[in-house]
């Protein structure tokens, strides 16, 4: 039994917005690493993972947060996140320290107006 | 091998003309329906001669879509086809299918955009030109032109190359149409096979494509010798002209096909059938019939039978009565025959006098009595049919008729005769037998329908019942289904298509079908609805349904809901049952541009939710608001057994065992959570943990903690027992368990492993620890005799 998620990915401008839903552990975290890098087209330069519907994030997500933008550095392109302030989340990426490698913005539209 | 250095030397309208040519041949021997591996060979070597390169390959997606596999080529080598290829956004052919036009690549030395693939590294191609096969969202994969040598591609070759992978794109998208076909005709035949019935499929032109294991006993046939034919086949030659011409007229319509004829068994008699069918869809097209024969050779024999003997019954009453009887005044016999005696084997002495219940039946005596005495005080007529003791000491029915007697304008008495008829009133039973054996198939049909048995969903108690209606033998629309969603929460979908039938039964599927799918990637009920209906209204097939969608969550008891047009979901409360108000919208197909509204509920702990279709409510004469009262009531009395509480509904409501419509109903309870403690022992594999997470969840829920607070401690816990999963190695790491409980306010949270805890070597896991030591307010990790403890301690605000 993995843990189920869904991804939605949509192309804004010079940007991927990939909308991750559900649940990311430990069991589905290597899974949802490669759906997000498979779905990044060269010619983008940044790639926004919209957190808002996501529901359980752990420190195998984290690790997944880290590793793409290491990855997504290498190829010059960007790793950024969005997350409503009021997300159960917050304090785990906070907590982290996610945004010293892929900085937190508090809506999508911040996060694409960089 | 040739490397030719073409550019500039082409003659460009020429080669234009040439291209268009090339172009419209290949759509025609698409149109005139190549076989599709022929027709992508075609296309390749098309590709390469008209664009003048090395090689050309078609490349077709993966099922899983992350690949693309080499379906054919020209110039490539045996060994190439059936080669896969990453189908990544860094290479030409999953670039062209994510822009969705075509690439070029003028050459790969100075090419930063792509790498090449391992395919045109092998071959050591420098220009390239790929196109996307088939629509975006359905991409079939790719085309594409490979040249060793440096090449320019021009616009038009651009053009040329996507407009070749647009003919592969319609002749793909039919392929697969038949694909699907194929698919939705091998689910049935997978079906059809273990239900009893016979069942049998047509193509569009009528001809048998496929009958069932049944039908194959039935017949005698084999698959093979009952295929491509027509049902004239093993019909009987009386039946056969009339046969064919109302299935002619009934394929012409696309209607309803019933039809009742003489089946050739295999020992070579003639069995009575009745045949019904239903002209099958696939994505809107008209692809033939699917339908079932019923054998009701016993019923038709019975009914001529019968017929044959009410003829009997009037010769003789008209005749010569066998039984003859009369009485005075005060309703005493006073004479019987011969005949009356040879029946029951008494003297005469003995039948006259105050003699009518003499004999009769047990059963039948009080009333015979009673109306014996209601007709004499009026002098009226009399009749009844009523069981009578024999010579033989045996009950046998008959037909017993007084009529008054007047002698001179003066009553005098009555004068009766009875007839023997015991056998028709057998007859009439057994009848009656037949009729709800069949109805049993109907049924049978109906319910392999319906999903055999509910899903296993974590932390909920699901209870499920479907009663067939009671009179007719036709199938119902009525379903229910349960699914989780990817965000944790469950969905539960009562629905009533309107009609009855195969088409209703087949209207059913399809839309329990459609709002499975709806209900996986919608996360709003209102919009899962909205696209059923959208379903519905784009004129696939004309229906119109009522449906009830719920998404329930289960940690917080919270319901979001839509009703299109359904009855109200009924919430048992411990405190009683109340129907759940709003989110009412009209029937889905009932208008095109239908508003779906939401309405929004929370279980308070310890209540149960019920989902039903209409005919547990309604009733003829009865108003709905009053059935609504009863079904509240009857729900309302407290019940641990939720599958007890289902029986106690359908028994207290429907009194009736036989319901005039289809009933479904869809009980769900989510099962009690103690507040103040949670215990929990699993096994160390990596699923566990999305257990863990339900049931925790739902105890901090129920304890009182915010949303935030329980996603943290959950997240903490399941660090936790992550560590031990992961160190879980033989038999005697095999469980872990998990305690939480309240100290002086505080939640303390213990992980129990069999194992030494270890930090991991992956560095999440180094976060893994920092993680707990950061969302706890203390944290101890403890080696104890058997294994390891973390013991944990977070104060919660509430």
């Amino acid at each position: 039994m993995t843990t189920p998620t869904e991804i939605a990915v949509e192309r804004r401008g010079g940007a991927i917005v990939a909308h991750l839903g559900g649940e990311v552990d430990m069991t589905n975290a290597g899974q949802v690493r490669d759906e997000l890098l498979s779905s990044v087209p060269n010619d983008v330069l940044a790639v926004v993972i919209d957190l808002s519907g996501c529901r359980y994030l752990d420190s195998a997500g984290i690790e997944v947060v880290f590793d793409m933008a290491r990855r997504l550095r290498r190829r010059r392109q960007e790793l950024r996140l969005s997350l409503p302030p009021s997300s159960p989340l917050k304090r785990l990426l906070d907590l982290t320290e996610v945004a010293s490698a892929a900085p937190v913005y508090e809506t999508l539209d911040a996060a694409l107006d960089e | 091998m040739t490397r030719r250095q073409t550019d500039g030397h082409r003659d460009e309208p020429r080669v234009r003309a040439r291209q268009q040519e090339a172009l419209a041949d290949l759509g025609q021997r698409a149109l005139a329906g190549m076989k599709l591996d022929h027709l992508l060979y075609e296309a390749a070597a098309t590709a390469a001669r008209e664009l003048e390169t090395e090689y050309a390959a078609v490349l077709e997606l993966t099922r899983d879509r992350r690949g693309l596999l080499v379906r054919a080529g020209c110039g490539l080598p045996d060994g190439v086809l059936g080669a896969v290829v990453p189908a990544g956004p860094h290479e030409m052919p999953g670039y062209a299918l994510q822009s969705d036009g075509p690439v070029v690549v003028e050459n790969f030395d100075g090419e930063s955009r792509f790498e090449p693939t391992t395919l045109q590294r092998t071959f050591e191609v420098v220009s390239a030109m790929v196109a996307p096969i088939g629509v975006r969202g359905r991409h079939f994969g790719v085309i594409g032109v490979h040249s060793p040598a440096p090449r320019h591609f021009t616009n038009d070759d651009a053009h040329f190359l996507q407009a070749l992978a647009n003919v592969l794109g319609a002749a793909t998208e039919r392929a697969l149409h038949d694909e699907r076909v194929r698919d939705s005709e091998a689910r049935f035949r997978e079906l059809a096979d273990t239900t009893p019935a016979l069942m049998w499929m047509t193509d569009a032109e009528g001809h048998v494509a496929f009958v069932n294991q049944g039908w194959l006993r039935f017949t005698g046939h084999s698959l093979a010798q009952e295929l491509g034919h027509g049902f004239d086949l093993t019909a009987h030659p009386d039946d056969r002209d009339e046969l064919v011409a109302h299935w002619r007229k009934t394929i012409l319509r696309r209607e309803e096909f019933r039809f009742e004829y003489r089946l050739a068994r295999h020992d070579g008699t003639y069995r009575w059938v009745l045949a019904v069918g239903t002209p099958r869809l696939v994505e809107g097209e008209f692809v033939g019939y699917v339908g079932t024969a019923t054998d009701i050779h016993e019923r038709r024999t019975m009914e001529e039978a019968l017929r044959e003997s009410e003829a009997g019954f009037r010769d003789l009453a008209d005749t010569a009565p066998a039984m003859i009887w009369t009485t005075d005044e005060n309703g005493l016999v006073t004479f019987v025959n011969e005949g009356w005696l040879r029946f029951t084997g008494t003297t005469l002495e003995e039948e006259l006098g105050a003699t009518w219940t003499l004999g009769v039946h047990p059963d039948d005596a009080e009333e015979l009595q009673a109306s014996w005495d209601e007709a004499v005080a009026q002098r009226r007529r009399w009749e009844r049919e009523y069981r009578l003791r024999g010579q033989d000491q045996r009950y046998r029915w008959i037909a017993d008729r007084g009529v008054p007697n007047y002698a001179g304008g003066r009553f005098v008495g009555y004068v009766g005769t009875a007839i023997d008829i015991h056998e028709r009133k057998t007859m009439e039973g057994r009848l009656l037998e037949v009729y709800q054996q069949e109805h049993r198939i109907a049924e049978t049909l109906q319910r392999s329908l319906l999903p055999e048995r509910l899903p296993k969903v974590e932390g909920l108690e699901l209870a499920a019942r479907y009663l067939p209606a009671g009179q007719e033998t036709a199938i119902g629309g009525d379903w229910y289904d349960v699914l989780e969603r990817a965000d944790g929460r469950v969905a539960l979908v009562v629905g009533d298509v309107v009609g009855h039938g195969l088409r209703a039964a087949a209207t059913m599927g399809q839309l329990r079908n459609a709002c499975r799918a709806y209900g996986l990637v919608e996360a709003s009920p209102a919009e899962v609805v909205a696209r059923l209906n959208r379903l519905v209204t784009s004129g696939v097939e004309e229906a119109m349904a009522t449906v009830l969608y719920l998404v329930l969550d289960r940690e917080t008891g919270e319901v979001v809901f839509t009703s299109a047009g359904h009855p109200p979901p009924l919430l048992v409360a411990p405190e009683g049952a109340r129907y759940l108000e709003g989110g009412r919208s009209v029937p889905v197909g009932a208008a095109d541009s239908a508003v779906f509204r939401e309405g929004m509920a929370v279980l308070p702990p310890g209540s149960s939710l019920l989902l039903y279709t209409d005919g547990l409510v309604e009733r003829r004469d009865v108003p709905l608001q009053r059935r609504l009262d009863e079904l509240a009531l009857a729900a309302g009395a407290p019940e641990d057994d939720l599958e007890r509480l289902c029986d106690r509904i359908l028994g207290g409501v429907l009194g009736d065992p036989s319901p005039i419509d289809d009933v479904a109903l869809l009980a769900v309870r989510p099962e009690p959570v103690a507040a103040d403690r949670f215990d929990l022992s699993l096994p160390a594999e990596p699923g566990s943990l999305v257990v863990l997470r339900r049931r925790l969840g739902r105890f901090l829920h129920a304890a009182g903690a915010s949303q935030a607070e329980a996603y943290e401690v959950t997240l903490t816990v399941c660090e936790a027992a992550g560590n031990a999963i992961e160190h879980a190695y033989g038999p005697g790491d095999a469980t872990f368990d998990v305690a939480a409980a309240f100290e002086d306010g505080e939640l303390v949270a213990t992980v129990r492993d069999n194992g030494s805890w270890r930090e991991r070597r992956s560095q999440h896991r180094g976060r893994g620890l920092a993680i707990i030591k950061g969302l706890m307010d203390d944290v101890e990790v403890a080696a104890e005799d058997r294994g390891t403890v973390v013991r944990m301690r977070r104060r919660l605000a509430a």
